[in-house]
């Protein structure tokens, strides 16, 4: 039964294109995603940098990132657009998706940011400001490098997060490949649901494998092959 | 010693806790409790509310599943027993069922009644208040295009966006009779909510021309917005109706269906829109109004 409504679901010709199709939905949910973990790094990284430079907030990270795993990105979206309509702004708005979205990608990359740059070995750090190299040049050259993967690593966590959960705009009549969950489940179309969700694991599985490639590429040859372990064992 | 105790410590904990879980939930001298559910939009909160709390005040046990979804999650869920009673609709409950409802409200209950008798569910006596479909343009709208019936939405459907529930585009008197019966193919389908505030902020908002609202909700009349009128009669009668399961009618027998009737003829159109004002705009608490509304009927 479910079996027949993937077919049909993925034979019609409206699945494929026009603005409520795969491809369409897709794009939505994929730049959203991005710009939702853009938007986070923009917002924390340098303040992590700093913080984690001047060895400081351990402590502040690791609760960041437990209060921000238990903050419900549902509750956000629907306080959001509360708030919004409220406002007067459109009820279709990317806003209350993409503010639920930074709020669940900032942890991890705040996090793993102060936890890489502070697992530099301070020794490394002395020996470098021992050459002359400024502060600046310190952290750009020396302690960003070094702290790379694990960076990379909370980046990686909060992307593939993310797409995960950008489907919850589906119930506040945004877009993305949620449509395909919740109007599926609406039009009891077991079919529908199952694409959507498939779906959605293909692009989160695809997110995962791509920075991971990036994290080993992006890892300095001089790194011994023992890394750090991140603070966010996912 | 020690040992012995603690493993015959555990071995009560263990009995007592079997025993507690296999006691199952609420039977008490009323019978089985009696679970009452409703669809997803506050019209329906509110009345399931009023049959729930008037059987709480004649002494019958009583369990809720408010809000559970639309009528496609709410159908099976009576059907299976999850849920005992649900304020269904004359006409699409009809249609549901594979009948043919008209606006000949007898007719179309005692189709539909006979029809859901074969799956062991009945429909007790309806209520005089209806809730159709109702198909909303803003006051602009309608004067700018001259729109006063939903024919006169033909020369301009193709440049419309429709918002309604997700399941509007699958549904005989939504998406599918406008195209069928009224030929309109409009631009865009929106998918939004049930006739609920994030529709009502769509249109508001012009993200919508027009939209999916319910008859008896006061938004439209507060907001100075047109429903677009039925000229070619899509809409059946849909007065609201008890559906309720069989084996809980045969449980309780008259007294029971005696009350909900009763209750039912005294749920009449202006109060219904009336409670509706109340939720939709004031943000009442349905279970509150429907108290009110029981203190006020004499229950």
């Amino acid at each position: 039964m479910v079996w027949e409504q993937v077919v049909e679901f993925l034979g019609d010709a409206a699945t494929w294109s026009g603005p409520g199709s795969i491809p369409g939905r897709l794009w939505e949910h994929v730049w959203v995603s991005v710009l939702a973990t853009v938007i986070a790094v923009v917002l924390v990284f340098p303040l992590a940098l700093w913080l984690g430079h001047i060895r400081r907030g351990a402590e502040v990270a690791g609760a960041v990132v437990n209060i921000g795993r238990a903050i419900p990105s549902f509750g956000i979206l629907v306080v959001t657009v509360m708030l919004l309509l409220e406002l007067g702004v459109s009820v279709l708005s990317v806003w209350p998706v993409l503010v639920a979205l930074v709020a669940l990608a900032a942890p991890p990359v705040f996090t793993n940011t102060i936890a890489g740059i502070q697992g530099v070995e301070p020794a490394t750090v002395e020996a470098a400001r021992g050459m002359g190299l400024t502060e600046g040049q310190l952290i750009a050259r020396v302690e960003m490098p070094l702290a790379s993967p694990v960076i990379l690593e909370g980046l990686r966590i909060a992307f593939v997060q993310v797409i995960a959960t950008a489907t919850l705009g589906a119930l506040v009549a945004w877009g993305g490949l949620g449509r395909f969950i919740v109007d599926g489940f609406s039009q009891q179309n077991q079919g529908k649901v199952v694409v959507g969700a498939i779906l959605v694991a293909i692009l989160a599985v695809v997110a995962e494998i791509g920075l991971s490639m990036m994290q080993k590429a992006s890892t300095p040859r001089g790194l011994s092959p023992g890394i750090r372990e991140s603070p966010n064992v996912s | 010693m020690r040992r012995v105790f603690r493993n015959r410590a555990v071995g009560a904990i263990l009995i007592l806790a079997l025993v507690a879980t296999s006691c199952g939930s609420g039977d008490s001298a009323a019978g089985e409790p009696i679970t009452v559910g409703s669809f997803n939009f506050n019209e329906s909160v509110i009345v399931a509310e009023i049959y729930a709390q008037a059987l709480e005040r004649e002494g019958y046990d009583v369990e809720r599943s408010m809000n559970l979804g639309n009528r496609e999650v709410v159908k099976p869920a009576l059907e299976s027993g999850e849920i005992d009673l649900v304020p269904e609709y004359i006409g699409t409950i009809d249609s549901f069922l594979g009948g043919s409802p008209t606006s000949d409200a007898e007719a179309t209950h005692a189709e539909a009644k006979a029809l859901y008798e074969e799956q062991r569910v009945t429909l007790l006596a309806y209520s005089p208040a209806e809730d159709k479909n109702a198909y909303v343009v803003t006051g602009e709208t309608a004067s700018t295009h001259g729109l006063a019936t939903i024919s006169d939405l033909e020369p301009v459907a193709a440049d419309f966006k429709f918002g309604g529930p997700p399941e509007c585009p699958e549904r005989e008197f939504c998406l599918q009779g406008l195209q069928t019966l009224y030929e309109l193919e409009f631009e865009e389908f929106v998918p939004l909510d049930a006739a609920g505030p994030i529709t009502v902020a769509a249109l508001e908002g012009g993200d919508v021309d027009i939209v999916l609202l319910f008859s008896s909700q006061g938004v439209i009349a507060e907001k100075g917005w047109v429903v677009l009128e039925d000229d070619k009669g899509l809409q059946p009668a849909e007065n609201l109706v008890p559906a309720i399961r069989l084996e809980v009618v045969e449980e309780h027998g008259i007294d029971l269906t005696s009350l909900l009737d009763e209750v039912s003829q005294k749920i009449n159109q202006e109060d219904l829109t009336e409670m509706n004002k109340r939720a939709d705009i004031d943000g009442e608490d349905p279970a509150v109004i429907a108290g009110e509304w029981l203190d006020e009927n004499g229950y």
